[in-house]
């Protein structure tokens, strides 16, 4: 089970890895340097219909429950504390449109593939490495802390009470959490190195995945647009 | 990069990641979201601290969704060099002085973290520090102090915590597990 | 002769007594080797020490010679050249984990694609090794929803990717339930090939269905190597606790020894 990961056919998922990645790094920019709430409105409007259109239409309500939070806090502080409301839409509107890009991307890019897609680009083993492993320990390590707090809430550890009570709480649990963690590291490092880690000047990709010409000048475009949007803006 | 700093960082990530599942337990008014990476400062150095940052920050946006949390990498580097500094000088030889320290680290991270929030996402980056920076300006205090405010205190709290959570990790210890990480020697203020 | 020791001596980082003193042996292609003794006798240590991760990734000091494969394993040289031709397999199949796997087929291709090989020999390697193993039907699943025993089995499958020419087992059942460490027991000649194959278990019992030679440890030293009929079947390996169920029966049953170490050797014993 891969966090995120949506399975599916669309053309983001058979396009190369770095093609959803050109997206969410062009939509984080022209989230800023689009003129007015339109701007932003639309580019919204834009990934929405994107997501659906690539068959992970199913990420929009995960985003826009994370989104929120944000509007909720845009709302009172600019909406009704500023009296501004122009403002609290444009900073939702690019906050929400970020959100949508980026699970459409984690929806459409197997981490496997990215990785190797990496490799095939010259990114050293470390690098990519880190990332496929944490992505992997991470939610491991989340079971753990959620076992070490029913263990020691059975052993009567009380988490309520004053700030200080509560403050040193946390030790008896982060403590087992992170000598646990810490013993593993000698044993998953020497699994690590005899199994060829580090030996070999560069690792072979398993399954490469494949590139077009046309998927490569569309990635230069996305990345251009911000900066032709800004130059557009100070010209005209 | 060695095998064994290859198996701790992703760990460390977890750790600061597992760390919310704690916060959210007790209602404390932190994150604790770098007490992995501070960990790594003390046990191993700055860089590697620095790519834990790095790691930390990308992934965790990635799993959680949240990818504001990318715009304040900045942040995170910021923390991760400061704790390897200070880990190299026995930051964590007492208990006032992990306390000091991390307020100190707090400050600084709240310099950087205050202008992102305010500049980019005009105040709002739906954590604790947005409650605290809408009841100020609710009290009409003007925006651009009022996030200043929110984010050096709450980040000033949060990594006094830190740092004094990670000193008792490092109390904690066996003989060891401290003597595969000849940095904690150090950081603890023996030599 | 694929691994020689001389005088070995090894001592983890910070300890007061030395985890091995003074250990000399040789181990041969085509022999499976089991080594044991009780808790803490230095049977780990010792496969680390072949593998060169004792002290290379332990930290420590060493004294005295090791050579497999004809280089020292702990030095840099040693290290690349053995890269692939010692295959080292821990007790707890999830640690030994890539990391980065989501499939068991990709979990297997870990180490030849680190190595560097082509994707046509790693194709052909894999689909062995999952052949030999008897793992094939697993190939697309994910390393992570595996049991202890088909994990252990993917993992061995993983090492055996490389065809090692020396195999360093240790504990290789300790996670599994009966059924699971019979399966990996009943694979070792298989594996064995013209390779070296030397495990660390407790698990006498097993091991000794497949054992060609015993090498018995206490407290770092060989107190005995041999015949496993040899080394186990004595009264002093019995009463130390480090010899077969079969063998201890016999003895609190007060036959006299030497003890056979097996039910079958027991029926033959009982039958004359």
């Amino acid at each position: 089970m891969i966090v995120g990961f949506r399975p599916g056919a669309g053309f983001l998922h058979r396009a190369h890895p770095f093609t959803p990645l050109a997206i969410t790094v062009s939509v984080a920019l022209l989230a800023f340097v689009l003129p007015g709430t339109g701007g932003p409105l639309l580019l919204l409007l834009a990934v929405s219909l994107l997501a659906v259109a690539a068959g992970v239409g199913g990420v929009l309500a995960p985003a826009l429950v994370l989104a929120i939070p944000f509007w909720l806090f845009l709302i009172i502080l600019h909406g009704l504390l500023d009296a501004t409301p122009d403002r609290a839409v444009l900073i939702g509107a690019r906050i929400t449109a970020m959100l949508v890009t980026f699970t459409t991307a984690v929806a459409v890019v197997h981490p496997a593939r990215l990785v190797d897609a990496l490799l095939e680009r010259g990114l050293p083993f470390s690098v990519a490495y880190l990332f496929a492993a944490t992505l992997q320990a991470v939610p491991r390590l989340r079971e753990r802390a959620r076992e070490i707090l029913d263990a020691q809430r059975c052993r009567g550890l009380r988490v309520r009470g004053s700030l200080l009570n509560r403050a040193t709480a946390v030790v008896p649990l982060a403590v087992p959490l992170v000598l646990g963690a810490l013993t593993e590291v000698d044993e998953r490092a020497m699994a690590l190195e005899a199994r060829g880690v580090g030996a070999a000047t560069s690792r072979t990709p398993l399954a490469p995945p494949a590139d077009h010409p046309v998927e490569r000048w569309v990635r230069w475009a996305l990345l251009a647009l911000p900066a032709v949007v800004l130059v557009v803006r100070f010209v005209g | 990069m060695a095998p064994r700093l290859l198996a701790l960082i992703p760990l460390a990530v977890g750790i600061n990641w597992a760390m919310g599942q704690f916060v959210a337990a007790t209602h404390l008014p932190v994150y604790l979201d770098t007490v992995g990476t501070v960990l790594v400062a003390a046990l191993a150095g700055i860089s590697p601290a620095l790519a834990t940052g790095v790691v930390s920050q990308t992934v965790l946006a990635t799993l959680g969704g949240n990818v504001i949390w990318l715009w304040f990498l900045p942040v995170q580097l910021a923390v991760a060099a400061l704790a390897g500094l200070a880990a190299q000088r026995g930051g964590f030889a007492s208990w006032r002085r992990a306390v000091v320290i991390g307020a100190g680290v707090g400050a600084l991270a709240a310099a950087l973290s205050a202008p992102i929030a305010f500049f980019a996402f005009g105040g709002v980056t739906g954590g604790g520090v947005t409650v605290i920076t809408t009841v100020l300006r609710a009290l009409g205090v003007p925006l651009g102090p009022a996030v200043v405010m929110a984010s050096v205190v709450t980040d000033v709290l949060d990594k006094a915590v830190t740092f004094t959570l990670v000193r008792s990790i490092l109390i904690a210890l066996p003989g060891r597990t401290a003597a595969r990480f000849p940095a904690t020697g150090r950081a603890l203020g023996r030599s | 002769m694929i691994v020689r020791l001389q005088g070995l001596v090894f001592r983890y980082p910070g300890a007061q007594e030395p985890a091995l003193r003074g250990v000399t042996a040789e181990f041969w292609p085509r022999d499976i080797t089991v080594v044991t003794g009780r808790l803490g006798a230095g049977c780990s240590t010792l496969l680390l020490a072949i593998a060169g991760l004792a002290p290379r990734a332990t930290g420590g000091e060493r004294e005295g010679d090791v050579t497999t494969l004809g280089c020292d394993p702990a030095s840099a040289e040693g290290r690349l050249a053995l890269a692939g031709d010692v295959g080292l397999l821990f007790p707890t199949p999830w640690t030994q984990l890539s990391g980065m796997a989501y499939t068991v087929w990709d979990e297997v291709a870990f180490t030849p694609a680190n190595l560097g090989w082509s994707r046509d020999q790693i194709g052909d390697a894999v689909d062995r090794s999952l052949r030999l193993l008897d793992v094939e039907h697993l190939a697309a699943r994910d390393p992570r929803t595996l049991s202890g025993g088909e994990l252990q089995r993917v993992m061995l499958a993983a090492v055996a990717v490389t065809q090692p020419r020396v195999y360093l087992l240790d504990e290789p059942t300790l996670q599994l339930d009966p059924a699971g460490a019979a399966a990996v027991y009943a694979l070792l000649p298989a594996l064995a090939g013209d390779a070296a194959v030397i495990v660390a278990t407790t698990d006498v019992d097993r091991a000794v269905e497949v054992a060609d030679r015993v090498m018995l440890l206490d407290d770092g030293r060989v107190i005995g190597a041999g015949a496993p009929d040899d080394v186990l079947g004595g009264a002093g390996a019995v009463t130390a606790g480090v010899s077969t169920t079969v063998a201890e029966i016999l003895r609190a049953a007060e036959c006299p020894g030497p003890y056979p170490l097996t039910v079958s050797g027991a029926q033959r014993l009982m039958k004359r």
